[in-house]
Parts: C-alpha cells; sequence; structure tokens
C-alpha cells in the first residue's frame, strides 16, 4: 500500500531522471544546500520549471545514496545551519552521462517534432 | 543496506533540514516584503508536505523483507512471553535434541573434519596394497613388508615416505631407577615426512636406520620433561633402553601428536622413538610395517598415485597369472580414522534421530497451540492478513525457539564435552580435545534454524488454514474437529513411534551384544587372579635361555609367598590378543602342503599354567617341567583347534609343523576367551580361536627375541590375599631376581577383559543413554499428542453417552485411533530398524540384528506408552456428564 503523491503542477512534472540530472548540474556551480538548489533551478529555467521544492530531498537522498553527492551541516548565508551537498568526482562522471543521454533525447525528439516538409 | 540500520537517526537529520528550507524560504519571502504569516503560508506551499516526504524517504531506504522479519519476531517473542510453560517445554525439548548433536558433531568434526595436526596434512598418506586373485578375491590393506617398503624406497622420485613399526613397552633405566615407557620405531625421515621436526637435536640418519647403526634415541616433550626434568643440554646423554646403552639425539616439540590414532593404531602413546632398521627378513618378512607419504612440492595427488603404482611389480613376488597386486596411496587421514569413522556416524544417526524426535514434540506442542490461537489468527486474516504472512509469522516464531533451544543446547554440549569428553577421547583416540569451536556453533545454528522449519512447517501450514468466518463466529472451541486437520497429527504420532522403535532398537541391540560378551564363559577360573606384564624387548633377554631362568626362578619366589596358591607365566593371557602364526598339519586324515599353511593362534607357557588359570585339561597332558631343549618337541592344542581342524577329534599324538619345526600334540585343554586375533574371519572383540601352546624353554632365541618385540609376557598368580598386600610382596619377588627389570602393569581378569570391552561399553551406555531420551521425549510427546486429540473429541463423545452409548463403546471409541495410530507407528519403525540394523552389524555380537528380543520388547513398550497416553484422558471421558455436554452444545 504505498501513497502515491500527487504530481505537482503540469509542466513541472519532471522525470525522476531528469530531476537528478538537474540537481546534478546546479551542484556543478558549488556546493549549496536544498533551498539553494530549488531556487537556483527556478531561476535558470526561467521560473518555468518549478520544483515542488519538497520533492527535492527524495531525490537528495537517492543521488547520496548512489555516491553521486556527498553532503555537510554548515553555516549558511542567512547564519542559520543547513545541510550542503557538493559532487563527488562520481557525481561528475555521472553528470557527463547525463548530459550527453539528454542531448541524444532532445536531439531525437527534435528530429521527430520537426515541422511538416510540404 | 547501511542505511536501514541507521535510518531512524537519518529521519531527524532530515527534518532538521527541510525546517531550515524552510526558514531560508521564509527569510526570503520577509526580504521581498511579505509579513511573516504570509511568508510562512507560501513558504509552506511552495515545500509541499514535509511528513509524507519524510515518509517516501523512509520508505527508500528501507529492506522490506527484513523489515517484516524484524516486526515478526517482536510480535513473536512477546507471543512466547505470554505462555512460558508452552515455550519452556519447547526450548528445552529442542535444547536437548540439538545439544546432543553439537556434542556428537563436535566429535565428528575433531577426528573427521579438522585438518590432521602436521603441516600441510592433505599432502600425507599412507601406503596401501591392493591385491586380487585370479579367482577373484580381492583385498586392500595398510600393512607393508620389507620389500614393499624398499620398493617405494629405490623405485619413486615424486613422494618422501618413511616407515613406521609397531609401538612396544620397553624398559628405561635412568637416574632415579628403571621405567616402563613406550617406544615407537621409525625409519630415518620419518619426523621429516610427518613434518614436524625435533626441537632439540636432529631426527635419525639413515645409517642410523640400519642394522649395526649407532643406537640412538629421540624423546618425546612429555618423557623429557617428566623425566629428564627437561634439560636443554639431553643431547649427547647416555641413557639405558631395552638392556643397552643409548645415546639421547633429539626432543620432540610438545604439539607433535603422539595418541594413539596419530601414531597408527598403536595402542598407547609414544614416550620415546627408536631407529626401525627395517629389512625384508624378520620382522620385515610380515606386513608388520606402515609407510608414511608426503608428496614432494608441486606433485599433485594423481601424480603420487601414479609414482608408487609403478613400483608395484617391485614389491610383490609370485604374483600369480591373471591376479593384481598394486601399491596404492591412502590420505593418512582416512587410514588414522578408518576405525572409528563407523562408531562416529552410529552416533551421529542416533543423535539425529533424537532431535528428530524432539522437532515432532515440538510440532505436537505447536499443534496445540495453534488450536487455541485460532481466534487471534482468523482475526489477522479478517483483519487483511495474508496466508502467507501468517504461515511466515509462525516460522519465524518456530525459528525463534529453535535458537533460543539450540543456544541453551550449546550449553548441554559443552557439559556433555566435559563429562564424557575425555572418555570418548580415549576411546577414538583423539589427538586434539573436543572443542566447541567455530565450526561447531555455525553447523549448531543451521541445524537449529533447519529443525525449525522440520517442526514449524506442518503446524503452520495447518494452523492458517482455517474458516476466518466460522473461527471468528464460533464462540468457544466447540463442533467436531474435521477430518483433514486431524492427518498432521497423526502423522506426528506416527512418525514419533517410528523414530522411537528405531533408536530404541539400536540400543537393545548393543545392551544385548554386551550383556553377551560380558557374561561370555571365561572357559577359566576368574576368581583371585593378579596378572604382571613385564617387557622382554631387551637385550638382557635376547638368549632363549635367560628368559627360562627369569621365569623359573621369579616363579619359585612367587609360589613361595604365602597365601599364593600357584603361578605360572605365559606370552598371552586370556583376553588378550595371541601370536599369529603359519601352523600346518603333517600327519592324521588331511596333510597339509607346505604352502598350506593356515594362520594360528601361538601362545607360549611356562608349566603349571593350565593349572594356575583353571583351564581344564580334557585329554593327555598340560606342559610339564621336563619339556625343555633336547627333549622331544610338544605342543598342547584346544577343544576349538581340534574341532577345526580334526574332523575324527583325535589329536593326541598328531604332529604339527610352526617355524620350521614338528610338534606331537601330548594334550588337549578347554578353550579360553582371547582378544579378536588377526586370522581373519568374522568375529568379535573377544572369541575362543583355535590356539595351540608350546613350552617357552623349546621355543629359539631368534623367535622368542621376535615375538618379544611384539608382545609383552605376563605372570599370572592365583591368590586369596587381596591385591593391596599380593602386589608389593609381588615386585619385591621380581626385583629380587633383577632389580632393573620394571614391571609393566599388573591388572585383575576384570581389567582385562573390561579393557578389550571399553568401547563397547562407550558406545551401548552412549547410544543408551540417547535410546533414554528419546524414550522420555517419545513418551511425552506421544502422551500431548493423543491426549490432545482426545481432549477434542470431549464433546462428540459426550454427546454419544447421551444418545446412549454405553462407557465401553465410548472409550474404544476415544482409544481405538491412538492405539492404530501407534500400531501403524510400531510396524514402519519395526521395517526401518530392520533394514539398518545391518548398519549395526559390525556392532553386534551374540545377538542377530533382528533379535526378536529386542524388536518385541521395543515393540510392547512403545505400545505400552501409546496405550497409557490414549487411556488415561478416555478416563476422563467416563467423568462426562452427558446432559451438560448437550447443554454446552
Amino acid at each position: 500500500m504505498t501513497i502515491k503523491r500527487k504530481p505537482a503542477k503540469p509542466g513541472s512534472d519532471l522525470l525522476q531522471g531528469t530531476l537528478d540530472m538537474l540537481v546534478l548540474r546546479t551542484l556543478r556551480l558549488g556546493d549549496a544546500h536544498g533551498y539553494t538548489i530549488a531556487r537556483l533551478i527556478d531561476q535558470r529555467s526561467d521560473a518555468f520549471l518549478q520544483v515542488e521544492q519538497g520533492s527535492l530531498y527524495p531525490a537528495l537522498n537517492r543521488l547520496e545514496d548512489r555516491g553521486w553527492v556527498d553532503s555537510y551541516w554548515a553555516t549558511s548565508e542567512n547564519n542559520r545551519r543547513a545541510r550542503y551537498y557538493c559532487l563527488t568526482p562520481k557525481g561528475r562522471r555521472q553528470l557527463q552521462l547525463e548530459r550527453e543521454r539528454w542531448a541524444q533525447l532532445v536531439r531525437a525528439i527534435g528530429l521527430v517534432m520537426r515541422p511538416a516538409e510540404e | 543496506m547501511r542505511r536501514f540500520f541507521r535510518r531512524g537517526r537519518l529521519d531527524a537529520e532530515r527534518a532538521r533540514e527541510m525546517q531550515a528550507h524552510l526558514d531560508h524560504a521564509v527569510d526570503d519571502l520577509i526580504a521581498a516584503g511579505r509579513t511573516r504569516d504570509e511568508a510562512l503560508r507560501e513558504a509552506r506551499r511552495r515545500f509541499g508536505n514535509p511528513t509524507a516526504i519524510r515518509e517516501e524517504i523512509y520508505r527508500m531506504n528501507s529492506v522490506p523483507v527484513l523489515e517484516t522479519v524484524v516486526r515478526d519476531a517482536r510480535y513473536a517473542l512477546r507471543m512466547l512471553r505470554k505462555t512460558p510453560g508452552f515455550t519452556l517445554a519447547a526450548v528445552v525439548t529442542l535444547a536437548l535434541g540439538i545439544g546432543a548433536n553439537a556434542a556428537v558433531f563436535s566429535a565428528v568434526n575433531a577426528l573427521l573434519f579438522e585438518p590432521l595436526p602436521f603441516p600441510q596434512p592433505d599432502r600425507l598418506a599412507v601406503l596401501e596394497h591392493h591385491i586380487r586373485s585370479p579367482k577373484g578375491g580381492e583385498n586392500r590393506s595398510g600393512g607393508s613388508n620389507g620389500r614393499m617398503w624398499e620398493a617405494v624406497r629405490d623405485h619413486t622420485s615424486k613422494i618422501d615416505a618413511a616407515v613406521v613399526g609397531g609401538t612396544s613397552g620397553v624398559n628405561l633405566v635412568a637416574d632415579e631407577g628403571a621405567a616402563y615407557v613406550f617406544q615407537q620405531r621409525v625409519s630415518a625421515g620419518y619426523f621429516h615426512v610427518m613434518g614436524i621436526p625435533p626441537m632439540i637435536g636432529r631426527e635419525f640418519t639413515p645409517d642410523e636406520d640400519r642394522a649395526g647403526g649407532n643406537p640412538v634415541v629421540v624423546l618425546n616433550h612429555d618423557l623429557w620433561t617428566r623425566v629428564f626434568g627437561g634439560n636443554p643440554s639431553i643431547v649427547g646423554r647416555p641413557i639405558r633402553l631395552r638392556g643397552e646403552a643409548y645415546t639421547v639425539i633429539g626432543v620432540m616439540p610438545a604439539d607433535f601428536p603422539v595418541t594413539q590414532r596419530s601414531s597408527f593404531q598403536a595402542g598407547s602413546a609414544v614416550d620415546l622413538w627408536t631407529p626401525l632398521k627395517p629389512s625384508r627378513t624378520g620382522e620385515g618378512s610380515g606386513t608388520n610395517f606402515e609407510v608414511v607419504v608426503r608428496l614432494k612440492d608441486g606433485i599433485s595427488w594423481a601424480e603420487g598415485q601414479n609414482d608408487v603404482h609403478g613400483a608395484s611389480s617391485e614389491a610383490f613376488v609370485n604374483v600369480p597369472e591373471g591376479g593384481i597386486a598394486e601399491l596404492e596411496l591412502l590420505p593418512m587421514r582416512d587410514s588414522m580414522t578408518a576405525e572409528v569413522r563407523q562408531p562416529l556416524l552410529l552416533l551421529w544417526g542416533a543423535v539425529a534421530i533424537v532431535l528428530l524426535i524432539a522437532c515432532v514434540n515440538v510440532a505436537g506442542l505447536l499443534l496445540a497451540r495453534g488450536a487455541t490461537r485460532t481466534r487471534e489468527i482468523a482475526t489477522r486474516m479478517a483483519l487483511g492478513s495474508g496466508r502467507g504472512a501468517v504461515i511466515r509469522q509462525l516460522l519465524v516464531e518456530s525459528a525463534i525457539l529453535a535458537l533460543l533451544g539450540g543456544g541453551l543446547g550449546l550449553l548441554v554440549a559443552w557439559g556433555v564435552l566435559t563429562g564424557i569428553g575425555s572418555l570418548g577421547a580415549d576411546v577414538f583416540g583423539l589427538w586434539q580435545p573436543l572443542v566447541l569451536n567455530l565450526r561447531v556453533l555455525v553447523v549448531t545454528i543451521a541445524v537449529a534454524l533447519g529443525t525449525s522449519v522440520v517442526f514449524g512447517l506442518i503446524p503452520a501450514v495447518q494452523t492458517s488454514r482455517l474458516d476466518v468466518q466460522a473461527a471468528l463466529a464460533e464462540t468457544g472451541t466447540r463442533g467436531v474437529a474435521g477430518s483433514s486437520n486431524r492427518w498432521p497429527r497423526r502423522i506426528l504420532v506416527v512418525s514419533e513411534v517410528a523414530l522411537g522403535v528405531i533408536l530404541l532398537v539400536s540400543a537393545g541391540l548393543l545392551i544385548r551384544t554386551f550383556i553377551h560378551l560380558r557374561d561370555l564363559a571365561p572357559g577359566f577360573d576368574e576368581s583371585n587372579l593378579i596378572t604382571a606384564s613385564v617387557s622382554m624387548q631387551d637385550a638382557r633377554y635376547r638368549d632363549a635361555a635367560a628368559v627360562a631362568r627369569l621365569f623359573d626362578d621369579s616363579l619359585a619366589r612367587i609360589r613361595a609367598i604365602p597365601g599364593v596358591q600357584d603361578a605360572a607365566a605365559g606370552l598371552g593371557m586370556p583376553y588378550s590378543r595371541l601370536l599369529n602364526d603359519g601352523i600346518r598339519r603333517v600327519d592324521g586324515p588331511v596333510i597339509d602342503k607346505p604352502e598350506d599353511t593356515t594362520c594360528g593362534n601361538v601362545n607360549w607357557v611356562t608349566p603349571r599354567f593350565f593349572e594356575t588359570l583353571g583351564i581344564p585339561i580334557r585329554e593327555g597332558r598340560g606342559i610339564q617341567a621336563g619339556d625343555v631343549t633336547g627333549a622331544p618337541l610338544v605342543t598342547v592344542v584346544n577343544d576349538a583347534f581340534v574341532a577345526r581342524y580334526y574332523k575324527d577329534g583325535q589329536a593326541i599324538g598328531r604332529h604339527i609343523a610352526t617355524e620350521g619345526r614338528t610338534l606331537q600334540i601330548v594334550g588337549v585343554v578347554g578353550n579360553t576367551q582371547q582378544g579378536n586375533s588377526g586370522c581373519g574371519g568374522r568375529v568379535g572383540p573377544i572369541t575362543q580361536p583355535p590356539c595351540i601352546y608350546v613350552p617357552v624353554t623349546q621355543l629359539s632365541s631368534g623367535f622368542l627375541t621376535i615375538i618379544h618385540v611384539w608382545f609383552e609376557p605376563s605372570w599370572v598368580v592365583r591368590s586369596s590375599l587381596p591385591p593391596a598386600s599380593l602386589v608389593p610382596q609381588l615386585r619385591q619377588a621380581i626385583q629380587q631376581i633383577n632389580a632393573e627389570l620394571p614391571i609393566a602393569q599388573i591388572k585383575t581378569i576384570d581389567d582385562l577383559r573390561g579393557q578389550k570391552l571399553t568401547s563397547q561399553r562407550f558406545m551401548m551406555w552412549l547410544v543408551a543413554g540417547l535410546g533414554l531420551i528419546a524414550l522420555v521425549l517419545a513418551g511425552v510427546g506421544l502422551q500431548g499428542l493423543i491426549a490432545s486429540s482426545v481432549n477434542e473429541r470431549t464433546r462428540e463423545i459426550g454427546i454419544r453417552l447421551a444418545l446412549g452409548a454405553s462407557a465401553r463403546q465410548a472409550i474404544a471409541a476415544v482409544v481405538m485411533p491412538g492405539l492404530i495410530l501407534a500400531l501403524v507407528g510400531v510396524v514402519i519403525g519395526a521395517a526401518v530398524a530392520l533394514w539398518s540394523a545391518r548398519l549395526l552389524q559390525s556392532f553386534v555380537w551374540g545377538v542377530t540384528p533382528a533379535d526378536p528380543l529386542t524388536f518385541a520388547g521395543v515393540l510392547a513398550l512403545l505400545l505400552a506408552i501409546a496405550f497409557a497416553a490414549s487411556v488415561i484422558p478416555a478416563l476422563r471421558v467416563l467423568r462426562l456428564d452427558p446432559a451438560s455436554t448437550l447443554r454446552a452444545e
């Protein structure tokens, strides 16, 4: 009896793997805590990808379990204790992999979706 | 997995992290101009439901199977605590079964599984020879003669080999006086092959190991500390051994194993080693050696096997056309444990049966418990628990019972090992103490978990197979039990009885065997006899005349002791094994060709030997003082000899030849019980073989010297004096003849007989003890199983009584099913026992493995138990008030 959480808003219904990729990409910019990660994804997507912020945490748990990110507690810019995440070397390799896969996917979808030629 | 165990702490950390997230969001929103309340609401909206997220993460970090097992285990412990009586009964029953298993397994482990206590033990072997006659007779045996040894020594290249002779008691004269010690004779290179060098000094050189070599000796660590005070500069020290000057050249370390088995059935531990000086003549003319082999580095087992195989043609002469004679290697462990393998496996089988009976008992307890838990389980199933989940839960409960039983069982095993471990170590000739080591622990836990499935599965399946609605609707345990749920109990009753029969029949056969052996007519008067043995493997007694003089003089003094009625001496005493030698008939109805000698038992004796022991002289005369060198060569034979070799029953005046001399039979005496000889044939540990007696005064010095390497002669004294006062006078009499001649062992006839029956007695007590445990368990188990089935039918019987059935009919209705089941169990058990008793063949003497008395007794016993178990609850039926029964319905 697992309770499935409802998907967030339409348009931001991200595939699980995609969210992982976005988090990894965000951490490429530097170590960050959860709130920063969520805000960065929001800003960098021009507020299109409005992640339901809570759904970040299962993803972070998963990434840490797989050894792609590491975490530590530190004091944030607002002078609060926060848990920071950083990329591991393994995470960097994974990001590279996902970036390539994403490029292939975009290209493939683009090919299918190109305007019909009269 | 790591996260599974830390998930509680991780969750708290995650909560703090999320709180920090919300705080940051609120900070930003306030900075953007919102009020605190608005900011809080907006932050929560954007975040989603923190609790749901935490749950999701918690689930991600958990392992479902482990989770449920832990939950089941907690629940099971709670349930078991609620019924302490049941839990105690089940755990104690299992502890008995598992404990007995652990104890026996530790012996099995020490002998059959633990590596031999030598470096690289898997590269050690002994030489065997494999003979197949053209007629198809086949024989593999371990002994080697001088020719085989030389073949292996000179015609192999891939192995290191050495040769071991027998172990015998010898006389050691050191500073403080004479001592009797055990000497093993080994060839040069023996310690090198075994892989453990002397800790002080060196081992024998090939030069010392041939005729005329320097007399040198290597000491055992124990003798070195005991007699020589652990003197580190012992090397080079002269000692007197076997009446000669020897030089100590080495001391073996304390961890060099010298038990009976590790020194090749030597019969005792070893105190010191002397060079064997093996040759093809004398001792080496027969298969009296054991060749030990170590594969050289990098040589595989098959290559080593081929290597010795290639030496076969050098090892045998006169191999008949079409026959096979070849050398083979046998792993050393197999050779060392060949004799104990069967008794150990028998014990293992016996404890396995005890464990199975324990399982049946606990299964019965669980069934009864399942019946009372119907409502609990029905409730759980009604609330959505699947049948699989219920079975899993019940099996986890069983596993916990089994593990508790296993833990207690290890305590039982520890108690057993400290109690009888040393006795067993003697019987089995262990080279290491019995301990509960890691392998025993692992096997015990595995056994415990295995048993939990054996005893838990049937009750679990049975309990979970219920009609939820009916079970919940019923207000009590009324109604007639359906026929389908009687089957598990029936199976349990039948198996309990059958298992009991199998074990008790084995125990009965061993007890009958022991009684048979103990009560065998000795063939002589056993009362008031004392024997004293002495080692004649001694330079001072190489001459036949010196031996004769020693016994003549000492016997004269012993007979002069007041209270001594008679005294004599002989090479072998009753219950001992006698010398085997070739004998053939040279006259009479059948004359044997010179190459057709048969293996006979030979004993040298002094005059008055038969009179002292009270062996009846049937015909002719005994050995007399006039039978000396130069007089006609004579022999006295026993009844068994006459029966075997002279169909007409006439022996007096006929002649037999042995050792190249012809002897005239001058007397026939009664049979005596002797140890199992090496003459072949299936005989028990004590038996009445055909024997010939010859006067010691007519034997050659050379022959005496050889046989005194293997056998120690004894004085035998008949006296009404208590041993405590006789023994010092006996010692004194012998000391007066030779002050440096230690008496080896002083024993009564009971000691001699008891020695021969040690392993029989040990096995009998162990198996009988296990049988007793099995009997008690089976009795308790049957009582429980049958009584609970009677109780379940109480109401039904009440109705029958109310409807007019007579008391007799009612009782028969309750008692009969139990008895029929017991009968079925008895029949199955008897059939299996009849089959399995054949495995006991080598332990059973004087009774057939299908001994009717044993079978009848065991069957009657178990049927009686089943009857009692049925009748006691049935009598309660008589007290039933039909009216109240009906009202309850």
